[in-house]
């Protein structure tokens, strides 16, 4: 069971990956590393609501189809408590109508399966800029 | 004269009467004294004078003055002897001559008493035959009876008055006339029958009731009683004829026995059109008459006309017939228009005289003498007339009137009654027909709930006969129509129907077919508003029920069919979803891990590692690929099964050998049945089947333990079962576990890695070879995953099969 492992200090900016498929797991923590931020690991649901209210990660890449609950059910437990958790939904669900179903549901934004690998950086990204202007301010 | 009425006088007369007759002798001798005396004649002189004397007196007086008489005379011849000389023997003579006188007189007397007593005797006797012929005369003349004598031919010798009187005609009329002429023609036989035989002695008297005529050609009926009597000559003998007038008795039983007749005609009930012909002929019969007419007041009540018609056997009536029928009386005009309009009994009882008859000339022709008619009268109201004719005049006495009267309100009462029992017959009749030849099925129940009647419609339809209704078919329908009652929230059938409702109703026939009964009751209330029984309407609306049924059924066949087209698109969008899922899912390691060997700058180890998650991800798609192919195949049916024979046991050796090298976690166990027969199948898809199940025991019992295969044969079919110690299957999935894609991803299980679609191809192959797959499990125990193949025809078992 891979447990949630804090990959950088409090200053740096903290991406939970929550996916129980081990492969998509290994590639975001492997891609977003190299990209310099700190990476944690849910593999479902129920963890991902457990590690973002323990970690306090600074956003949320939540997979969909998980086994317990939900990645759907996980954000709307974390946004009801942390209104203000950036989460981008990443899931292989990537017809059109399910992006409208993700942002509908409080998505920040979504990242379809599977993905480029820039697109992956530059969503983290942009979100990291984001907490940076608001961190500045 | 009686002796009291005599007058109180009468004796003294009588006595003086007898004074004076006695002086008449006392004179005589007086005067035959002084002549004796005067002339001195001699006793032998006067003695015959004194004789003649005593003889007249003994004729004429008593005895007893005969003898005083005598003794007056003898004193008389003594005393001029006795007297006159002094000589003895002038008083000898003298003596002798009064002794003689005495003795005479004493002779006289006797002889006139004797003469007298013949006389008296004879006298008496004549007396008493005069007085008896008169009695008899009288008795004959006053008889109430007719009598006459005749001869043995029959002619009339005497006859009295009451004889003529029966008869029409006088005494000497008669006397001229033969016991047969004045006999009706047809009793003439009888009679002439009855006269030989009193000729011969054979019978001496002989009775009868029989017809006779009289002068004015009547009838007139008589009981006559003819008696043998003897003549004054020897050898001679006469009949003696009593007859008596029966006609009044004869009118009196005529009318009591038309009476009993016409009111047993009435109260027979039959329908009064029946009926009239016989009362017509019961009153002709009964009271003599000939003809018979029923006439009836039209509707309207503007005329009579004639209805029914009665005669006597005889020709001659056609023309009065068809001249009756032709016409319509008006009320008021001739005998039947009277009778109508003043409601009383008229009579014509001579039609030869002048009179109102309206169909005087044919009457004639037809012989018809005389006519009666009398209304028929109903709550006051005549409603017709009845006429009756005769052949001969009559005299219509009041009896027959009165009694004719209170026939003519009988019957206009019973004519009304049996048209109110006629209308409520012809309505009962269809009611009755209504009954019998409803094709709708109709039953009465009585206030209990006792079936009274069924109807053929109702017994056909059940296939049932009364009893079997009775007794078993009515309870169960009385049941179920107060179940389906109370359902439609009616009252239940006893419970006072009022008419409507109808519910529906499903029973068994008697031949066991099953049918929808329609039940509609009708309460038939009692005169006092009680329901008194009940109607129930059934009819079979099976059809109709079943055809709505149908539709129904078809309706709801199509709606389940465009709901399963629904659920098929909605499946197959599912499906879609669920596959591009899981294909996205792999192709986002191989996309991602190839980017980055493509992007370069790794180390060799990482370029490996990602190239075998790479490797993995294409070898799940092209798995998916292949097991999504298969199942498509499978359920399209286009997946060809290569059938063979194929040893069970073998089959699950061969999949536990393929799976050991993979799973050394785990022991296997193996129960194999070795006198399981050969099944019939395709080997390579039952080693699919049993390895996928190895596969998933093995797969889901990550901390090892033991893996259980067994075989048996049970109930013609070969079970296997494999059995593992893992993980186990929550109870909310373990009803989806051959569900396409429906992966145990729950606890434990969440990262073991499948299609998703393994069990759900495991399943079809099953069942295409006829057999079942079912699942046990409990989490933290493990699963058992049992499945079933049909063992062959010919049931052999391998070893069997083997050495054959």
């Amino acid at each position: 069971m891979p447990e949630p492992v804090n990959s950088g200090g409090s200053g740096l900016f903290t991406v939970l990956v929550a996916d129980d498929n081990d492969v998509a797991q290994r590639l975001c923590k492997r891609v977003l590393e190299k990209a310099g931020y700190s990476v944690l690991i849910a593999a479902d649901g129920l963890q991902a609501v457990d590690v973002a209210f323990s970690q306090h990660p600074s956003m949320i890449l939540m997979d969909v189809a998980m086994p317990g609950i939900d990645g759907l059910e996980a954000m709307r437990r974390i946004k009801a408590e942390m209104p203000t958790m950036p989460i981008v939904i990443a899931s292989a669900h990537s017809m059109a109508s399910d992006r409208e179903r993700f942002l509908a549901a409080g998505a920040d934004n979504v990242l379809s399966k599977p993905f480029r690998l820039a697109d992956l950086v530059s969503i983290v990204a942009k979100l990291a800029q984001d907490k940076k202007a608001r961190d500045a301010q | 004269m009686l002796p009291g009425a005599r007058p109180r006088t009468a004796p003294k007369s009588t006595w003086a009467r007898g004074l004076v007759r006695r002086l008449t002798p006392l004179t005589a001798i007086a005067a035959v004294f002084a002549i004796q005396a005067a002339a001195g004649a001699g006793p032998v002189l006067v003695f015959p004078l004194y004789l003649t004397i005593i003889l007249l007196t003994a004729l004429q007086l008593s005895r007893i003055d005969s003898l005083a008489t005598a003794v007056l005379a003898a004193i008389g011849i003594l005393i001029p002897s006795l007297v006159g000389t002094d000589q003895p023997a002038d008083i000898a003579p003298a003596i002798l001559l009064a002794l003689v006188l005495m003795v005479s007189a004493v002779a006289i007397t006797e002889v006139v008493r004797q003469g007298r007593d013949v006389a008296a005797d004879t006298q008496r006797k004549a007396d008493a035959v005069a007085a008896s012929e008169e009695r008899l005369r009288t008795m004959l003349e006053a008889a109430m009876v007719g009598l006459a004598l005749a001869d043995p031919g029959g002619r009339w010798i005497e006859v009295n008055d009451r004889l003529g009187m029966i008869l029409g005609r006088t005494r000497d009329e008669l006397i001229q006339m033969n016991l047969d002429d004045v006999t009706a023609e047809n009793d003439r036989a009888a009679l002439a029958e009855a006269l030989v035989l009193l000729r011969s002695g054979d019978i001496v008297r002989w009775e009868a009731e029989l017809n006779q005529l009289r002068a004015d050609g009547t009838r007139v009926p008589v009981a006559i009683a003819i008696t043998t009597a003897s003549g004054h000559a020897p050898g001679e003998s006469l009949l003696l004829v009593q007859e008596t007038d029966i006609s009044a008795r004869r009118r009196v039983d005529g009318m009591r026995d038309c009476l009993v007749a016409l009111r047993h005609v009435i109260v027979s009930g039959s329908p009064w059109e029946q009926a009239v012909p016989q009362l017509l002929s019961s009153l002709c019969a009964y009271l003599g008459w000939d003809l018979a007419q029923f006439w009836l007041a039209d509707s309207g009540r503007q005329a009579l006309r004639v209805r029914h018609f009665w005669h006597r056997e005889a020709a001659g009536y056609e023309e009065f017939r068809e001249q009756s029928r032709a016409m319509a009386i008006p009320m008021g005009f001739g005998l039947l228009g009277r009778v109508w309009q003043s409601g009383v009994v008229a009579a014509l009882e001579d039609l030869s005289l002048p009179n109102d008859y309206e169909r005087s000339d044919s009457a004639r022709g037809a012989g018809l003498k005389s006519a009666i008619a009398f209304p028929l009268v109903e709550s006051g109201v005549v409603v017709g007339v009845i006429e009756l004719l005769g052949d001969h005049p009559r005299v219509v006495q009041d009896d027959e009137v009165t009694m004719l009267a209170t026939v003519g309100v009988e019957i206009g009462q019973f004519i009304r009654r049996s048209d109110v029992a006629q209308a409520l017959r012809r309505s009962e009749a269809d009611h009755r027909a209504i009954f019998e030849r409803s094709p709708i099925g109709i039953v009465r129940i009585s206030s209990d709930g006792e079936l009274v009647e069924a109807n053929p419609a109702v017994l056909g339809m059940l296939a049932h006969d009364f009893e079997g209704m009775r007794e078993n078919a009515w309870p169960d329908l009385l049941r179920a129509y107060d179940q389906a009652a109370s359902r439609q929230r009616f009252a239940p059938l006893l419970a006072g129907i009022t008419g409507g409702g109808s519910v529906q109703v499903r029973a068994a026939t008697g031949a066991g077919k099953w049918l929808w009964l329609q039940l509609t009751a009708t309460s038939i209330p009692d005169p006092n508003g009680r329901p008194e029984h009940l109607l129930v309407m059934i009819e079979d609306v099976t059809t109709v029920r079943e055809t709505s049924d149908q539709l129904a059924e078809a309706l709801e066949s199509q709606r389940n069919a465009n709901a399963n087209l629904e659920k098929l698109d909605r499946t197959k969008t599912e499906f879609l979803s669920i596959v591009s899922h899981e294909f996205r899912t792999a192709l986002t390691g191989i996309q991602g891990f190839s980017e980055l060997i493509r992007d370069g700058g790794l180390e060799q180890d990482e370029v490996r590692a990602y190239g075998g998650y790479i490797f993995n991800d294409a070898d799940r798609i092209n798995r998916l690929i292949g097991d999504m192919l298969d199942l498509d195949r499978m359920e399209s049916g286009r997946m060809g099964m290569r059938s063979g024979d194929v040893d069970i046991n073998e089959v699950l050796s061969e999949a536990m050998a393929r799976a050991g090298t993979a799973a050394a976690t785990v022991e296997f166990k193996a129960d194999l049945d070795p006198r399981l027969p050969i099944v019939a199948g395709d080997r390579d898809r039952l080693i699919q089947v049993v390895s996928n199940l190895v596969n998933n025991a093995i797969k889901y019992s990550p901390d090892g333990g033991t893996v259980t295969l067994s075989t048996r044969a049970e109930g013609g079919y070969a079970l296997v079962s494999v059995t593992d110690t893992g993980l186990g299957i929550p109870p909310d999935e373990i009803g989806h576990v051959f569900e396409r894609f429906r992966r145990v991803r729950s606890g434990a299980a969440q990262s073991i890695p499948g299609t998703g679609l393994g069990l759900t191809i495991v399943k079809q192959i099953v069942e295409m070879h006829g057999g079942k797959i079912w699942v046990e499990s409990a989490v933290g125990h493990g699963s058992a995953f049992h499945f079933t193949i049909p063992l062959s025809v010919e049931d052999a078992t391998p070893m069997q099969r083997r050495h054959a």
